[in-house]
């Protein structure tokens, strides 16, 4: 039985999965990424120092980690060094953006598979903005329209957690994180200029100076998101775990993990890095070699040539190609199909016993859940994953922070060569993110963005192999086929960015 | 826009709210708010990247939840919505149909004109979708500048021929209301306030589609540097303070209110940052690709290139 599940929502733009069903097994699955926009073709012959603007645009979910990986490669491209201003302000940047993008993925996109919202109709207690929410769905289900308490009902059907307290709690930390986030976000915007779409970053660091106020002010924002943190995102997480343990053994991905590492110490390009970066298959870690990544099309809507290397990325979109069902290409490591994102970048560096504060987070919690480290890779895996990224990066702003120089420059004085190349990588929330760019008389010859979401909602390579979460809805049991709440809660586990996956 | 469209808009949205049409001293008193007057909104994305609909979120006062239950109901955003799949599209389907009752449409990002295939939206081109849309809606809302006027979807070399609302609408002969709320991303007042301002006043003022109490001015002209330009105090580098024209800042042709309403919580703008605004609310945002946002090569005595 052929079941489609898409649009699937709470995630950002355009996907569609399709599902064989048999006796209430997925046997399988394709991701279909539908929307294009073509923003490589757009970049070439663009003055380089566009990209790092006009490649945020690829997401204002993640916009950041763009502007980031792109003024890497052309750092890398130029010969150019940040300050060590420069290079803790992109840090700061983007810290506290994977802060507030954990916090809103958890809380307004994927909590509404397990809460039960419908629980507010019995709060008793004082709590204002509970009361209000209770009296808005109460006044909304009476008031006889055909949808009403939009966009919190309808709902997909599933067990949702059934304890009426758990469900309140959850509700008022739903309602505080629309709060906290923006916090976070904040936080950024003191350097970047605004969010989404920084305006202040660049390669050779940011034009924002190093100023007191402004590192008391930032300081003060990362407190406030560390609090919350550890006080309501971390046991809500665990709350989830504890209601529905079966999810530590659904959603596994097949193949291996990719991170590229984040958050440099220092100016160097081979700097160590707060997470280590690198390439892991069973149990054994090897550094990325950018290299060895190729993107198959044989089942992406382009008729530009298959299993180019990054480096000879072109695309040219053929929206009817027969045999193919998404706009994504299809990536793979050395051949292989690789997950990219909160659980990989934390395996990478826990297998590597690289950062001291991971590698005790996760003995911590998967002794307290009683899991072993391989089931890192499921539904609840990813989820502690992103709570332990967020401490570890909440800690880290904290003394990033302090470490600014007010009496020192924050920018390189730039100049472009004629012709160059280089590579940028780092983590976006979702995964590794990879862009390239070749100048060719000071202009964008090629552009190419290799993004989490390619990664992980690849479709089938042209070996017919599946890609990651096309393999980890596999086997899922789904007691409603055709609506498929597990198949959605695998899905954004991931927490798909189509507008990242395709650009 | 001229005089008699937007009058015209004007009327279809004061019955559309029970409002009266233009602000002035006879609509001062304010209305109360009235839930079963308040806008339903139906907010879907074409070619977008979901910036805008993050940026709403980053809204202070009125806070987003307050934004989307007591001046507005928010009954369909592919983010934030609880439903999905064939049951969310049940939902659109219904007010699309007519069969729901009334409804305005927010559109967030641009739409593919030359390749309908670039954005499907439940088995069915988003340009489809919004043909459908536009015989049921009561007006629509542009939110960010992709559906205004393409963004950067539709610059120079994109494959997918672009297009924002309004000329999409035209190209077909709809004659309904479209408040155009410019910027790359948008400001989450830009919207909000204009949808307070409907709910509670009526129509606001419109200069080329979108409210004048945002973009009625140039950042230019609002800009706390504007000393710094008049004085010539020209920053030379990136990184510098003073003015940024000679960067390449393209606020003397942008239409915004950034420079007196600031980002994030008011605590913040690109300018403020030494960052040259780069033009994200004008039509013509990144459309060419010789046009740069940045002229440093000129500063640094390079060949111009």
């Amino acid at each position: 039985m052929r079941i489609e599940i898409g649009p699937v929502t709470r995630l950002e733009g355009h996907l569609n999965v399709l599902t064989t069903v048999k006796d209430n097994t997925i046997v399988e699955a394709q991701c279909v990424g539908e929307m294009f926009r073509g923003f490589e073709m757009i970049l070439r012959g663009r003055d380089p120092l566009d990209a790092q603007q006009i490649t945020q645009r690829i997401c204002g979910v993640c916009p950041y980690a763009h502007a980031i990986a792109s003024s890497y490669a052309q750092e890398q491209a130029f010969g150019l060094r940040p300050p060590p201003n420069g290079r803790i302000m992109h840090n700061l940047i983007q810290g506290a953006n994977h802060l507030y993008d954990y916090l809103f993925h958890f809380y307004q996109l994927a909590a509404l598979d397990f809460v039960d919202i419908t629980a507010v109709l019995k709060y008793s207690g004082k709590d204002a903005s509970l009361v209000k929410v209770r009296d808005w769905v109460k006044a909304e289900l009476n008031s006889g329209r055909k949808y009403p308490a939009a966009p919190f009902l309808p709902r997909l059907e599933g067990r949702y957690i059934e304890d009426v307290d758990a469900n309140v709690s959850a509700i008022k930390h739903y309602l505080e994180a629309m709060e906290v986030q923006k916090v976070a976000n904040q936080a950024s915007a003191i350097f970047g200029g605004k969010f989404p779409h920084a305006t202040a970053i660049f390669p050779g660091g940011c034009t924002q100076e190093a100023r007191i106020d402004l590192i008391a002010s930032y300081r003060s924002k990362i407190k406030q998101v560390r609090h919350f943190i550890h006080e309501k995102y971390l046991p809500d997480v665990m709350a989830v775990a504890a209601t529905f343990p079966e999810y530590w053994d659904i959603g596994a991905s097949q193949g291996g993990f990719l991170s590229y590492g984040m958050l440099p110490r220092t100016p160097a390009p081979d700097s160590d890095r707060l997470m280590a970066g690198g390439v892991l298959f069973n149990g054994q870690v090897t550094d990325v070699d950018f290299e060895r990544i190729t993107q198959d099309i044989g089942h992406s809507k382009y008729s530009s040539a298959s299993g180019q290397s990054v480096r000879n990325s072109a695309i040219s979109p053929d929206p009817h190609k027969e045999g193919a069902y998404s706009w994504i290409k299809a990536p793979r490591y050395h051949g292989d199909m690789v997950e990219v994102g909160p659980a990989a970048r934390i395996m990478v560096d826990y297998h590597q016993g690289h950062n001291p504060q991971i590698r005790q987070l996760v003995d911590h919690f998967i002794g307290q859940a009683g899991i072993r480290p391989a089931q890192l890779n499921s539904v609840l895996g990813r989820h502690l994953c992103r709570v332990i990224c967020s401490v570890v990066i909440a800690d880290f702003l904290l003394e990033e922070c302090e470490r600014l120089d007010p009496a020192k420059p924050t920018m390189a004085e730039l100049v472009i060569p004629k012709e160059a190349e280089g590579f940028g990588a780092t983590e976006a929330s979702r995964g590794g993110l990879l862009h390239y760019l070749r100048l060719e008389d000071h202009k964008i010859a090629t552009y190419e963005c290799v993004v989490p979401t390619t990664w992980n909602a690849s479709p089938q390579d042209d070996r017919g192999r599946p890609g990651a979460m096309e393999s980890a809805l596999v086997g899922t049991k789904v007691a409603d086929p055709q609506q498929q709440i597990e198949a959605n809660r695998i899905i954004r586990s991931f927490d798909p960015c189509m507008a990242c996956s395709v650009h | 826009m001229n005089r008699r469209y937007f009058l015209k808009m004007a009327a279809t949205l004061a019955t559309a709210f029970g409002v009266g049409g233009l602000p002035g001293p006879v609509q001062a008193a304010l209305k109360r708010l009235d839930p079963s007057q308040i806008p339903r909104l139906i907010f879907i994305q074409g070619l977008s990247c979901s910036g805008c609909s993050i940026s709403l979120l980053q809204s202070t006062s009125p806070s987003p939840l307050e934004m989307i239950t007591d001046y507005s109901q928010l009954l369909f955003h592919p983010n934030l919505s609880a439903t999905s799949g064939k049951q969310a599209m049940a939902l659109i389907n219904d007010y699309v149909d007519g069969q729901a009752g009334e409804y305005f449409l927010a559109v967030e990002g641009s739409i593919p004109e030359a390749m309908p295939e670039a954005c499907i939206i439940g088995h069915q081109p988003f340009a489809k979708l919004l043909e459908r849309a536009a015989k049921t809606m009561t007006g629509a809302v542009a939110v960010g500048t992709c559906a205004c006027n393409g963004g950067i979807p539709a610059a120079e070399g994109n494959p997918t021929g672009a297009v924002g609302l309004p000329e999409f609408f035209a190209s077909r002969q709809v004659d309904k209301p479209v408040i155009q709320i410019p910027g790359c991303s948008v400001h989450p007042d830009w919207l909000w306030q204009t949808i307070v301002h409907l709910v509670q006043v009526g129509m606001p003022e419109l200069v080329n589609g979108s409210p004048k109490l945002f973009f009625e001015r140039t950042i230019h002209e609002l800009c706390p540097r504007y000393h710094d330009f008049q004085q010539e105090i020209f920053a030379k580098k990136l990184g510098d303070r003073g003015c940024l024209f000679k960067l390449g800042c393209l606020g003397p042709v942008a239409y915004g209110d950034c420079p007196t309403r600031w980002w994030n919580g008011g605590q913040t703008w690109c300018i403020d940052c030494n960052a040259p605004c780069i033009g994200c609310v004008s039509p013509s945002f990144a459309r060419k690709k010789n046009l740069p946002f940045y002229r440093l090569a000129e500063l640094n005595g390079q060949e111009a290139h």
